[in-house]
């Protein structure tokens, strides 16, 4: 491992000492839903950033893991078999993805975006409908498992850490490669062999694996769940891709730094500016928007390089 | 390099922050109670009018010399309506605050979050308007609910039927949310009790516009009454519809929500006449101080308060009177004292009592209210009634 890996691996490290600095459940709760949301970044990233296919609607994902959790332990009656559903919600997940992927990805640019967007507002409806699976809008409620937020702390953190690896190993390897060829031009990945539709296809079922697995986890630690909450547009579909978009997209670190920003910034700004507080986030969006337009890392990134690239043809001239 | 450098600073600022955000806690003589609230959001108005009552309740109070010498304090903090954010500003109060109770919170799936909260770490906690009858009905021995639960709203509605309408068929139309459901539910399950034929049981998706294809079906059926449990614009819209399709049931009810509000009014202009509405709470009253709330909260904010407003004016001052009671401001004491609370508000009695699936859950009349000459009016107790109802209700065509 080389020294640069290890200085990567140091903020995982003091992000896992978090609970033995504090127990405070509050603080606990805001950085249980930081790595929540960094979860979600991550993999929206993999589909957004890295494969270039924008999603809408990947509240499909997080409310189909969610519900089939809620739905196992309603039938099963022992919260024990929720934590099944990070394994079970995730796999759903992938099954409604393979279906909308298989279908869609044959088409070209927007009817992907706008498919999955209906995709989750069908499953919404559905949900809301379909009393005697899902009971409809009173939605499903069940007491969680632990009192204790640390277990929860390192579920969820163990759950990030797994899809950083998976996500860090597959865009390192072939279909990595081939993600970044059709996100740059399909035309030209097709001209080389590579089977685009199947390679979207595969970068689909991770996101979608792993934004399933988040919404399971989301389900066993808040213990309710209503249609209105895990299908929301506004509040899970757009909110992953801002947190995407304004961290750096197609970056390594880019959807945690904005899962930190929209999740624990937001709260502080809620805590110090009090009403209005809205108002004053929303100053900061702009500001970072007009500062780092790709992103807060993904514009780091890019001055880096183009420093380097300077000092480069300094030192050939 | 720069990059995990610059995560670590990230970490650890934020890490600074949280910390130094819990010494911002206020000392003095004072009561501090923390109130969870959509501020902003889709529910923001019902949260804007419930701080207001809040506030003003809280200021008259301290007026007169507040609880045991000790001023109330408020610490009323958005929520945005969503159940993460109320939690975590319910754990913030708890943990780190150390506010020995909480009162509050709007919706059904807020309330309920912050009841999980609340029962976890042992700390009373009022529910205000959170109407779901699952809140109180978990067994939970520190979750009191002031206002009664959704199955209940529409006790008026049934001693009308009952005493009056004496329906044969209903048409139950709801708006697919957890409070729509739970409410047209106990409607239904009345109705097949009852003898009354409930020949449409429809949900329709929140935030429609057009009801006809659904109002055609109605009419179709030509059921005594139609029933409607609905938000603000789906209630002004579906009387506007029903009278262009010239649909004419004995009486239009709605299930309290929009129907109740003054906004309604204004947007179903002439479709609103007669329609009737079950509501927890009018003006009119017979209640010691509704009036005067009424009066006063529309001189100082300029607008009508509805039965939202009341149950905030109402819990602000259960929770002064919980506090003069409790032999300290410990988080046990209050509880005990609010479970011996028995008092008369402007919104009606409170007495936390259990029944049933319920527990600690207040229990109250319920009214029904009647647009007449574009106003609200209470038709129904009788006893309490502003005017005499009309019903059944002239068809549209025999309207001026």
């Amino acid at each position: 491992m080389s020294r640069k890996n290890l200085i990567g691996l140091l903020p995982i490290a003091a992000v896992l000492l978090i609970p033995l600095l504090t127990q405070n459940p509050y603080l606990l709760h805001m950085f249980i839903l930081s790595l929540l949301w960094i979860v979600l970044g991550q993999s929206w990233n993999l589909l957004g950033g890295y494969t270039g296919q924008i999603s809408y609607g990947h509240a499909a994902f997080f409310g189909v893991g969610a519900y089939t959790t809620g739905i196992m332990v309603k039938s099963g009656q022992s919260p024990s078999t929720a934590w099944w559903g990070l394994l079970f919600g995730g796999l759903m997940a992938a099954l409604v993805a393979a279906f909308i992927g298989w279908v869609c990805f044959r088409l070209r640019g927007s009817y992907f975006s706008l498919s999955v967007l209906a995709l989750s507002e069908v499953l919404r409806l559905v949900a809301v409908n379909w009393n005697r699976l899902t009971n409809g809008a009173e939605g499903i409620l069940f007491i969680p498992a632990f009192t204790q937020k640390t277990y929860y702390y390192y579920i969820v953190f163990a759950l990030a850490a797994v899809n950083l690896g998976v996500i860090r190993w597959v865009m390192r390897s072939k279909p990595g490669y081939y993600f970044l060829a059709i996100r740059e031009d399909q035309d030209c990945a097709e001209s080389l062999g590579i089977d685009t539709t199947k390679y979207k296809l595969l970068s689909l079922l991770i996101s979608a694996f792993f934004t399933g697995a988040a919404g399971a986890f989301y389900m066993n630690y808040m213990g309710f769940i209503d249609p209105g909450i895990v299908f929301s547009i506004a509040d899970i579909s757009i909110m992953m891709i801002l947190v995407t978009m304004l961290g750096g997209a197609a970056t390594k670190w880019g959807p945690a730094v904005g899962a930190i920003l929209f999740i624990l910034v937001s709260e502080i700004f809620r805590v110090w500016v009090g009403s209005g507080h809205l108002l004053f986030f929303g100053v900061l969006i702009i500001a970072i928007i007009i500062y780092f337009p790709n992103g807060i890392v993904g514009t780091l990134v890019d001055r880096r390089t183009r420093k380097r690239r300077l000092r480069g043809a300094e030192a050939v001239a | 390099m720069a990059k995990p450098r610059f995560m670590q600073l990230v970490t650890l600022a934020l890490l600074v922050g949280g910390m130094s955000a819990s010494l911002l806690l206020a000392q003095g003589k004072t009561f501090k109670v923390g109130v969870p609230l959509p501020l902003t959001g889709a529910e923001a108005k019902f949260g804007e009018m419930e701080k207001q009552a809040y506030e003003m309740a809280v200021n008259e109070i301290n007026a007169k010399g507040g609880v045991k010498g000790t001023n109330l304090v408020l610490d009323i903090q958005d929520s945005g309506g969503k159940p993460e954010t109320a939690t975590a500003i319910v754990e913030k109060f708890i943990t780190i605050d150390k506010y020995p109770i909480v009162v509050g919170e709007y919706s059904s799936q807020c309330s309920y979050a912050v009841a999980g909260v609340a029962e976890k770490y042992k700390v009373p906690y009022l529910v205000v308007t959170g109407a779901a009858d699952k809140i109180t009905q978990q067994g939970w021995k520190n979750v009191y609910r002031l206002n009664p639960p959704a199955s209940l709203y529409n006790m008026g509605v049934f001693s009308f039927f009952e005493n009056v309408a004496k329906p044969k068929t209903i048409a139950i139309l709801y708006e697919n949310t957890d409070f729509g459901t739970s409410t047209s539910k106990a409607m239904k399950e009345y109705c097949d009790a009852h003898g009354v034929n409930v020949v449409l049981f429809e949900g329709y998706q929140a935030g429609g516009v057009d009801f006809k294809p659904i109002l055609q079906k109605v009419k179709s059926l030509r059921p005594d009454v139609v029933y409607m449990v609905s938000y603000l614009m789906d209630a002004s819209l579906l009387m506007r519809q029903s009278k262009e399709l010239d649909i004419n049931p004995q009486i239009f009810i709605g299930g309290g929500a929009g129907h109740t509000l003054p906004e309604f009014l204004q947007n179903a202009a002439e479709a609103s006449e007669y329609c009737m509405s079950a509501t927890l709470w009018t003006p009119q009253a017979k209640y010691p101080g509704a009036k005067e709330f009424f009066d006063n909260f529309k001189k100082k904010f300029d607008k009508e308060p509805d039965y939202h407003g009341a149950e905030a004016y109402a819990a602000a001052y259960v929770l002064a009177d919980t506090l003069k009671r409790a032999k300290s401001f410990t988080a046990d004491d209050i509880r005990t004292a609010l479970s011996e609370t028995n008092m008369m508000t402007a919104f009606g009695p409170v007495k936390f009592v259990s029944w049933g699936k319920f527990t600690n859950q207040n229990r109250m009349d319920t009214l029904v209210l009647q647009v007449i000459n574009k106003k609200f009016e209470t038709v129904w107790p009788k006893e309490g009634a502003s005017a005499k109802y009309v019903f059944p209700a002239p068809h549209w065509r025999d309207r001026k």
